[in-house]
């Protein structure tokens, strides 16, 4: 039992033998003898079995041999599925791409690596950096990528996943070292990632990685934390820009049409003041014209009737004093300060002063000249 | 016999396992391998494949054939302006001469690596010490690194027998003391900027107010001229008109003009008027022959 456990594990068995047998190592030649062993194996079963089994207590080794042969067989399948592609190595060296389906190589001798081609990956790196007028940016980038070469990936570089790290990292620095600040956070953002993408794809295919990149997005950038808030007033400070004007010009919006309406009012009015004064001078001229005529034609007659009419209008409307300054030697008191005090006084009485009122005092005053006249006429008929 | 032969097959499978085992070898894809014999390089021009060596004589050292990394930790280094920055660099190399590379590293890979690192570390330490931070950061990174990996490729090669496909800098940071700085002037930056906005804001707001006033004053001076220029000729129309009717009789004119003002003059009952008996108003009061 202990002898076909190396065997069993082992290639070495078949080729071994066969070495001794034919001399110099050749890698096709050996698989071909080995090939017709096992044919032979199969093809002398019932022989061997036959001499075995008359020799009695003799080991099946031919039964040995088949059974380990069909294991052998059975462990060399393996599927490639519709995503993937396998490298196969034979003897150490390359020997094939295989794609999907159901594929047999000899296993120990054939060694198979799958890797899955169409998986798109990401990548992320993340971190501050310096742009080309050395401020610092903190900038997110993502890159997803593919298997485009699975030969490459598996055979060609050493930590193919590391070598993208780095090489993103290594782009990223690159192309954010040559913008601008604002370019970086602002304007130029797909430039950016559009500049990696290049970049990185000429360093993967540099380092042979066989890995496509497919998109590399700037997820993020823009001012560090430490600087943040300075940026953020930037922001505001440009609102307000807004802000300032769309008020100033609403104000102005408000103002003009205001002074428009204005503006015409004062026409309006200019226009009102000429037609009532133009109007009015018509009317009167009529008037005055019209009662010329009339006036031409009697003129004594109507100026007398004029002057009467005026007087009394005058007269009928206003308090009268008559006074008969004749007789000088008269002294005669008139309250005049009472009089005209009631009619035009001080303004704090002014609201107290009622029609009636006045009409009150005047006629008192009226009494009193009357008695006074009396009293002068009196005693001047006396004399 | 038959017992005996099956035993004596078995004992020539084992041996021949044991030997074989001690002494076949496979050289992968992915592997460059050399033959030592008592401590002298034999063979080092393997091809991927199946070998055999003499065991016990020959010892077998297999090497990575694939592109590796050096990944050196970030050092400082001065510039041109005798600042400080940190820079983190890789490089990207081949083991070409496996031989060579067996020599000098005594068989440790890590040896190489050291090695490498250190060279790529004094060469950048060269190259930046003769730049501005503007030039490595954005101007001349690629001819900066170009010649690094063209500098470093003539050693190499024959030294460590090893082919650099790339060398690159990952990052360039600045030291905390220059990034505060840094941080510092970005501040000073933002808020002149922030100002400048505000600023035109404000030169904005007040130009448009201040356009909107003359605008006002305009249209309400211009409405005042045209009023007056109205009136005006409101009153001259009036005037003429008063004219061309009074000239006819200045006369009665003066005399029906003064009866209206007397009328107007004196229509309240608080207007007082002092009257001398003898005026001509009342010429019948006394008399009814008015003498």
């Amino acid at each position: 039992m202990a002898w076909n456990e190396p065997g069993g594990n082992n290639k070495d068995p078949w080729g071994g033998g066969n070495r001794n047998n034919d001399g110099p190592p050749d890698l096709d030649e050996l698989l071909r003898k080995m090939q017709q062993k096992l044919n032979g194996l199969f093809g002398g079963k019932p022989s061997d079995a036959g001499d075995g089994r008359p020799g009695g207590g003799s080991f099946p080794w031919s039964l040995v041999m088949i059974v380990l042969a069909v294991v052998y067989g059975l462990w060399g399948f393996y599927q490639v599925d519709a995503n993937e592609s396998a490298v196969v190595l034979r003897l150490g060296k390359y020997h094939n791409t295989v794609n999907s389906g159901l594929h047999w190589n000899p296993p120990l001798i054939d060694h198979v690596t799958k890797v899955n081609m169409t998986e798109v990956r990401t990548e992320r790196t993340t971190g501050q950096m310096l742009t080309e007028d050395a401020s610092i940016v903190d900038v997110v980038l993502q890159v997803q990528w593919h298997i485009d070469n699975a030969e490459s990936f598996v055979l060609r570089v050493r930590d193919p996943l590391k070598s993208l790290q780095e090489a993103t990292d290594s782009a990223l620095r690159h192309i954010v070292g040559s913008q601008t600040l604002n370019g970086v956070i602002s304007q130029n953002r797909t430039q950016v990632a559009a500049d990696t993408q290049v970049r990185l794809q000429e360093y993967l295919d540099l380092y042979q990685t066989g890995i496509r990149v497919d998109v590399v997005n700037l997820t993020d950038a823009k001012a560090p934390r430490e600087v943040q808030d300075a940026f953020d007033d930037v922001v505001r400070a440009r609102e307000d820009e807004v802000r300032l004007q769309n008020e100033a010009q609403a104000y102005a919006n408000q103002v003009i049409p205001v002074a428009r309406g204005q503006a015409q009012r004062m026409i309006e009015e200019a226009e009102a003041y000429k037609s009532r004064v133009v109007e009015s001078a018509r009317g009167e001229a009529a008037r005055f014209t019209a009662l010329l005529a009339e006036f031409q034609q009697a003129p004594e007659v109507t100026r007398e009737r004029m002057y009467l009419d005026a007087m009394q209008e005058v007269m009928s409307n206003t308090s009268k004093v008559m006074v008969d300054v004749e007789g000088g030697n008269n002294m005669m008191y008139l309250p005049l300060d009472k009089l005209t005090g009631g009619a035009s006084g001080g303004a704090s009485q002014r609201t107290q002063v009622t029609p009636q009122v006045v009409d009150e005092i005047s006629q008192r005053v009226m009494n009193q000249i009357r008695t006074e006249v009396n009293n002068a006429r009196r005693s001047r008929e006396v004399r | 016999m038959n017992n005996n032969k099956s035993l004596f097959v078995i004992a020539l499978i084992l041996l021949g396992l044991l030997a074989l085992s001690a002494s076949a070898f496979v050289v992968k894809e992915t592997e460059k391998a050399v033959l030592v014999r008592f401590g002298e390089v034999v063979r080092t021009d393997y091809e991927p494949g199946l070998y055999f060596k003499i065991p016990l004589v020959h010892e077998l050292r297999k090497f990575d054939a694939r592109i590796q990394t050096v990944d050196s930790q970030p050092v400082r280094m001065l510039n041109s302006e005798n600042k400080f920055m940190m820079v983190d660099s890789y490089a990207k190399f081949r083991i070409v001469d496996v031989g060579r590379f067996y020599v000098a590293t005594r068989g440790d890979e890590r040896n190489a690596v050291r090695l490498l690192a250190e060279q790529i570390n004094n060469l950048l330490r060269n190259q930046f010490g003769v730049r501005d931070l503007h030039e490595v950061v954005s101007g001349q990174r690629d001819e900066l690194m170009a010649e690094i990996t063209e500098n470093l490729n003539k050693t190499a090669q024959t030294d460590l027998g090893v082919e650099i496909v790339d060398v690159r800098v990952k990052r360039i940071d600045l030291p905390p003391e220059v990034s505060e700085s840094v941080f510092q002037r970005m501040r000073a930056g933002r808020e002149l900027e922030a100002r400048d906005h505000r600023a035109k804001g404000q030169e904005a707001s007040e130009r448009i107010r201040a356009n909107a006033d003359r605008q006002k004053v305009v249209i309400e001076s211009e409405a005042y001229r045209k009023a007056e220029e109205l009136r005006g000729d409101g009153d001259a129309e009036a005037a003429k008109i008063y004219a061309q009717a009074f000239s006819k009789d200045p006369e009665f004119y003066r005399f029906s003009r003064s009866l209206t003002a007397y009328k107007e003059s004196f229509k309240s009952k608080s207007d007082m008027l002092l009257v001398d008996p003898d005026s001509d108003f009342f010429r019948y009061l006394k008399d009814s022959q008015g003498k």
